[in-house]
């Protein structure tokens, strides 16, 4: 590395000493500082305030909006009991049926669980890790007003019974020969929700790597940091093949290309193994994060640490790989092999064991202190006694022999809305109890609390305690009505009584939440005497976060450390000021959490909305065959996501170093592995090559499934044209690691000249894909639909490295890009790195199995 | 520990039952073949060479093991008789099997448990289990040609079956219809049920379904039938004697 | 360490990197279940699809299950010396010093590598008990 363009190091003292901390700040610099800092952090006021881009703001949106998706499908499931209250029900038709228990299902998942996991997320785990923010403002927003938009486009269908009806796992063929829209806006709506998803966990997962305060070393930061951790991972690995299903899915719905369907070699169990790949995995990253929410409020109420940490994480992290293995117990009864099936229920039942530590982990930690009955308390309390009742169903249900009868009927509903009860509504309304105080600075009424409780929980077993029986006897899932006299009528009515007593609890439990509380007095700093970071914040409220960031030596910093909280407010610690006005956190190392930069971070903006909207755009006129509008929207999206980008990140900064407190100094730039936008490409680009990776298995499971593939004298890509694709893809990506190489030796004239010609190489192999499949028809069979498809896969991701390869020629010319600053190209290259690996895998599979299958 | 030893004997018990299902039949195979929203059953007794026909109704032996080899038309259905034993799904283009060993004579209901589109909850039917003698005696004369009507006003109903097409879509056998649409209803008056496990068959019901299928069973491919009175009660006549 | 230490100094490097390899230690238990579990889900389908001989498979698979259980034990090994609470004394390692963070790597790999061997022995187990693919 050339000593010129190397940047500083840190450099000063750290750790700090206790005669540092002990060293006062005077009451002149501490108020300047205090004043320069709220003005840094200040919110928008007036109708600027959407433009907010703070975790805080954008995560109370995220919860409320999550809440409200939630309730509507509550109501949906209301009208669903009501229509099963009694045999023969005319209240609502057999398609309004179908779309509301399509829509309930969707929605709890998709608009509900996973995004509420975000939201709380957003809000809650910078100020657990006394960060200032989140690592990236703008995304969390960007991804909140998609959210907003895909939702309300996706549950409004229902107001013009246009909704999905085929079933929340939307298996083909039904879904796929549905007419009208209902299928496409699930698809569409959804895809563009789940790319939201997904930014939201690349964000979650840098922002516990990299921002956490000095000193929290891996061992010691906050289990739910390490849930965060292992569901931002699991995100990463389940959703793509999701997204890879609905690429194919959408493919066939538009352009007749057969995937799923038999007639021309498509095989519809396809979908269903990447709809459970996605599918199961879901389910624990719907219940670990509530989990989480459990082992931060267990050892506030026992008053002592939580008893075995180590266990915790041990059954978190095997948690996530586990369910990995399980998807196919919703496949059960498909007619796989035994040994098969097998397999997966011997998965299902070893997931049972690291499930169950957390459990006893919990309950220890509750027998070994001195229990405080809280609220919160009462809550979990609930969601023990519920989950564990949907975990015994669970084993019952991972035996093979017993799943064949219980399979689709109201046992697995019963079974399902035990867990995620249990392990996800029961811990998320504990969570809002204790947190509430931290995220308005009022406590909220305990009275109507233990109302809300008894009638949820109450009304819960009601409902669900007896479908458990109704399933038993034979009531299969999903049917809009039922004959009499087969013993089903008066279960089916106590669990329609017990759904209403459910919907008291809910509003009382709203109404407590959204009750004017002008009158009510504001909480002390620490209401339930926590011992972690987020009862470090200001009351009443400030927008920093955190006045200056710690240096934390414990898991429980606020019990082991007892002069923090006041060393905190004087500023005693890192950042304490906003010299420049600007927004700034500070980035740690990934094990040891040593600091290594001073980064600024983006603040208010109408950008992230525009993105939003045209992404939007994008997604959402295809459901109506709108095409050239959606590309419209989709060339403006990428438009106002370059500016973004061009505008805000990465900039050149003024000085190379800067005081970070105590004595520290800091760089304020960093590129390559050491800087969080680094990060995020690879993360982002582990999920991108996973949905990779789901259209490759596609290929090799029709191989498997059917004799006839690839079928005989079939034509295939051509390969001359296929292999020049892979050469000058390759090429391309040379050329750009070139560039990073030459750029950092200074070599400014000669990276450039690469820059220029590795997109004219990336154009290149993208057309002679694309003409390398040009005379197949994808329509007339599977295999040419797939080789299209992949051929598609590459072209774009070539385009996208176009678009990087040109950003940062651009940046070169204008001194965005200059050999000491130089983050955009190691993230370039980054991306080439992925892509060339999956265009060769593309080339070679598209090449070679005419010559190999 | 306690627990994990517990997960295993019970994996190991559930692996052991596993194969249960499908282990190979002791000679008749049934081949049922799911439909929006009905079944298509097709008896084959060991070495035939073509099968007995029939719809929406099965029938089996006691004391030996039947093997149902299933598949389905357009989407996926699930076949399941909850009396006899588990379920297994019915894919197009793709055939499954499961096998059932019924040890007393009686009367399930069977149903569609893959949800399969707008009448799903109607996708039924009869499964009755009899002693091998009956039984036989039973697919002898399922196998046969539909019984002549028997009294005028049978034979104006099967004048109106004719006049109204219903030969197109519905085949029974020794007559001109041949339609392979709908159900066979060579032998459907000797059915439990009517409209795949709708409802109870009586000449009410067979009225009822012809003048009101929307009602019965949303979007159903066979249309609501508004016949005078008289040829809509001949025709139930007709067809209901068709044991 | 010292007041004087300098953050990332290059004689930390060294440990750094080691510490990053024990990062990736504590999955290492679960990455072999999920590749044995992967392997033997693969190959049986494809046997099973393909009409392969079912027999030498199983047999195969199941010496590849005992390759699997060697090497996630050796994992555990290593790991359980790791930890070393026999000399240490500390089983929870909850404070923030650097050997505290060492020695919780290696117990939280040395945890998931007996949830991963439990995980091969479930897994095997169909292996062991069916033998056809019906």
């Amino acid at each position: 590395m050339n000593r010129d363009t190397a940047l500083p190091h840190p450099s000063g003292p750290y750790p700090p000493t206790e005669a540092m901390l002990a060293e006062p700040v005077p009451e002149a610099l501490r108020t300047a500082q205090a004043e320069r800092l709220r003005n840094a952090w200040e919110t928008p006021k007036g109708w600027r305030y959407v433009t907010a881009v703070n975790n805080t703001e954008v995560g109370k949106w995220y919860c409320m909006t999550a809440l409200v998706f939630m309730l509507l499908a509550g109501v949906m499931a209301l009208i669903i009991r009501l229509q099963l209250a009694v045999p023969e029900n005319d209240l609502v038709s057999a398609d309004r049926f179908n779309q509301l228990f399509t829509m309930h299902g969707s929605a709890m998942m998709f608009l509900f669980a996973v995004p509420m996991f975000e939201a709380i997320s957003i809000l809650l785990l910078p100020a657990m890790l006394g960060a200032r923010d989140m690592p990236f403002p703008r995304l969390s927003a960007y991804g909140y007003w998609c959210f907003l938009i895909g939702g309300i486009f996706v549950i409004g269908s229902i107001l013009f019974d246009v909704a999905p009806r085929a079933g929340w796992f939307m298996y083909p063929p039904l879904a796929t020969r549905d007419e009208g829209p209902s299928s496409d806006i699930w698809l569409l709506g959804l895809s563009f929700i789940e790319v939201a998803s997904i930014a939201a966990a690349v964000e979650l997962i840098v922002g516990t790597l990299k921002c956490r305060p000095p000193g929290m070393r891996i061992n010691i930061m906050p289990l739910y940091a390490w849930y965060v951790l292992v569901v931002g991972g699991m995100i990463l690995f389940a959703f793509p093949p999701l997204i890879a299903g609905d690429f194919l899915f959408e493919l066939e719905r538009s352009f007749d290309w057969p995937f799923f369907d038999p007639t021309r070699g498509g095989d519809p169990m396809l979908w269903q193994h990447l709809f459970w790949i996605f599918g199961h995995p879901e389910v624990y990253i719907i219940f670990l994060p509530s989990i989480a929410i459990a082992a931060m409020i267990i050892p506030t109420v026992a008053r002592r640490p939580i008893f075995g940490y180590s266990w915790i994480v041990l059954s978190a992290v095997g948690t996530g790989f586990l369910s990995f293995g399980l998807w196919v117990h919703h496949m059960f009864t498909t007619g796989l092999p035994s040994i098969s099936l097998g397999f997966f229920s011997a998965a299902s039942e070893a997931v049972v064991i690291p499930t169950g530590i957390q459990i006893f982990a919990f309950l220890a930690t509750l027998m070994a202190g001195r229990v405080k009955k809280s609220l919160p308390m009462l809550w979990i309390a609930g969601a023990l006694a519920i989950f564990t009742m949907g975990g015994l169903t669970g084993v019952m249900l991972a035996l093979a022999p017993f799943d064949f009868q219980a399979h689709d009927t109201y046992f697995i509903v019963a079974h399902l809305h035990y867990t995620l009860f249990g392990g996800m509504v029961f811990p998320v309304i504990a969570g809002v109890y204790y947190f509430f105080p931290f995220i308005q600075k009022k406590l909220l009424s305990d009275r109507l609390g233990r109302w809300a409780f008894w009638l949820v929980f109450i009304g819960f077993n009601l409902t669900f305690l007896p479908m458990h029986l109704t399933g038993l006897w034979g009531m299969p899932r999903r049917v809009y009505t039922y004959p009499t006299g087969l013993g089903w009528d008066e279960l089916n009515l106590i669990s329609t009584l017990g759904a209403f007593v459910i919907a008291a609890g809910f509003l009382i439990f709203v109404w407590d939440l959204i009750r004017p509380k002008h009158r009510q007095p504001q909480i002390p700093r620490n209401p339930w005497d926590g011992g972690t970071l987020e009862w470090t914040h200001d009351v009443p409220e400030e927008a920093w976060g955190v006045r200056s960031i710690p240096h934390v030596t414990s898991r429980y910093p606020l019990w082991d450390q007892p002069k923090m909280l006041e060393r905190i407010d004087a500023g005693r610690y890192y950042l304490p000021d906003a010299e420049e006005g600007r927004r700034e956190t500070l980035v740690t190392s990934v094990i040891d959490a040593e600091p290594i930069q001073v980064q600024r971070v983006t603040g208010p903006a109408w950008i992230t909305h525009l993105a939003a909207g045209f992404t939007g755009g994008a997604f959402i006129f295809p459901t109506f065959h709108w095409y050239p509008p959606a590309i419209i929207c989709a060339v403006l999206a990428i438009y106002c996501i370059i500016w973004w980008l061009w505008t805000d990140t990465a900039r050149p900064p003024g000085a190379d170093t800067k005081d970070a407190g105590l004595g520290l100094r800091l760089p304020t730039y960093a590129s390559g592995p050491a800087s969080v936008g680094w990060w995020a490409v690879w993360i982002t680009m582990l999920g991108d090559a996973t949905a990779f990776a789901s259209l490759i298995f596609g290929f090799f499971f029709y191989w498997t499934a059917s004799p006839g593939f690839p079928p005989e004298g079939a034509a295939h890509a051509v390969p001359l044209l296929v292999a020049l694709a892979a050469g000058l893809l390759a090429a391309s990506w040379a050329l750009t690691l070139a560039a990073r190489h030459l750029n950092r030796r200074g070599g400014v004239i000669a990276a450039r000249a690469c820059l220029g010609f590795a997109p004219l190489a990336a154009a290149g192999g993208a057309a002679a894909m694309i003409f390398s499949v040009l005379p197949l028809d994808p329509a007339s069979h599977v295999y040419p639909a797939i080789l299209w498809a992949l051929a598609i896969w590459t072209a774009v991701h070539a385009g996208v490295g176009v678009i990087m390869q040109l950003y940062c020629l651009a940046g070169s010319l204008f001194g965005k890009l200059t050999p000491r600053y130089d983050a955009d190209i190691w993230n370039v290259s980054l991306y080439w790195h992925f892509h060339v690996l999956a265009a060769l895998v593309a080339c070679a599979t598209m090449g070679l199995t005419p010559e190999v299958l | 520990m306690f627990p994990t030893i517990v997960l295993t004997a019970l994996l190991v018990w559930g692996l052991s039952l596993l194969p249960d299902p499908r282990r190979t039949g002791d000679g008749l195979v049934i081949r049922v073949i799911g439909e929006q929203w009905w079944w298509r059953v097709e008896y084959w007794p060991e070495g035939a060479s073509e099968p007995v026909v029939s719809a929406n109704e099965i029938r089996l032996p006691v004391g030996q093991r039947t093997e149902f080899r299933l598949t389905s038309d357009r989407v996926i259905h699930s076949f399941w008789i909850p009396g006899l034993g588990g379920k297994m799904d019915m894919f197009p283009g793709r055939e499954t099997m499961i096998s059932l060993h019924p040890e007393t004579a009686g009367s399930h209901r069977g149903q569609c448990a893959e949800f399969c589109g707008a009448s799903h909850a109607w996708m039924a039917f009869a499964a009755i289990t009899m002693e091998p003698g009956d039984f036989d005696a039973w697919l002898e004369a399922e196998a046969g040609d539909a019984q002549r009507p028997a009294d005028d006003r049978a034979t104006r109903g099967s004048q109106v079956f004719m006049e109204q097409g219903c030969g197109a879509c519905h085949a029974i056998r020794g007559t001109e219809a041949v339609g392979q649409v709908g159900p066979d209803l060579t032998h459907v008056g000797s059915r439990a049920t009517l409209g795949a496990g709708r409802m109870g068959l009586t000449l009410d019901n067979i009225t009822r379904w012809i003048a009101h299928t929307e009602d019965l069973k949303p979007e159903v491919r066979m249309p609501a039938y508004d016949l005078p009175e008289d040829d809509l009660a001949d025709l139930a006549q007709y067809l209901e004697g068709l044991k | 360490m010292t007041a004087e230490h300098q953050p990332r100094r290059d004689e930390d490097q060294a440990e750094f990197s080691e510490e990053q390899a024990s990062l990736l230690k504590i999955t290492l238990g679960p990455l072999i279940w999920a590749g044995h579990f992967v392997i033997c889900y693969g190959l049986v389908a494809v046997t099973c699809a393909k009409d392969w001989d079912i027999a030498t498979i199983r047999a195969g698979l199941l010496g590849f299950s005992g390759a699997a259980l060697l090497a996630i034990a050796w994992v555990g090994w290593t790991s359980w010396r790791q930890w070393n609470p026999r000399e240490t004394g500390d089983f929870v390692n909850r404070r923030g010093r650097s050997e505290d963070r060492h020695h919780f790597l290696g117990h939280a790999a040395f945890l998931l590598s007996i949830i991963a061997v439990i995980g091969v022995i479930f897994v095997s187990l169909p292996l062991v008990m069916l033998d056809s693919c019906r």
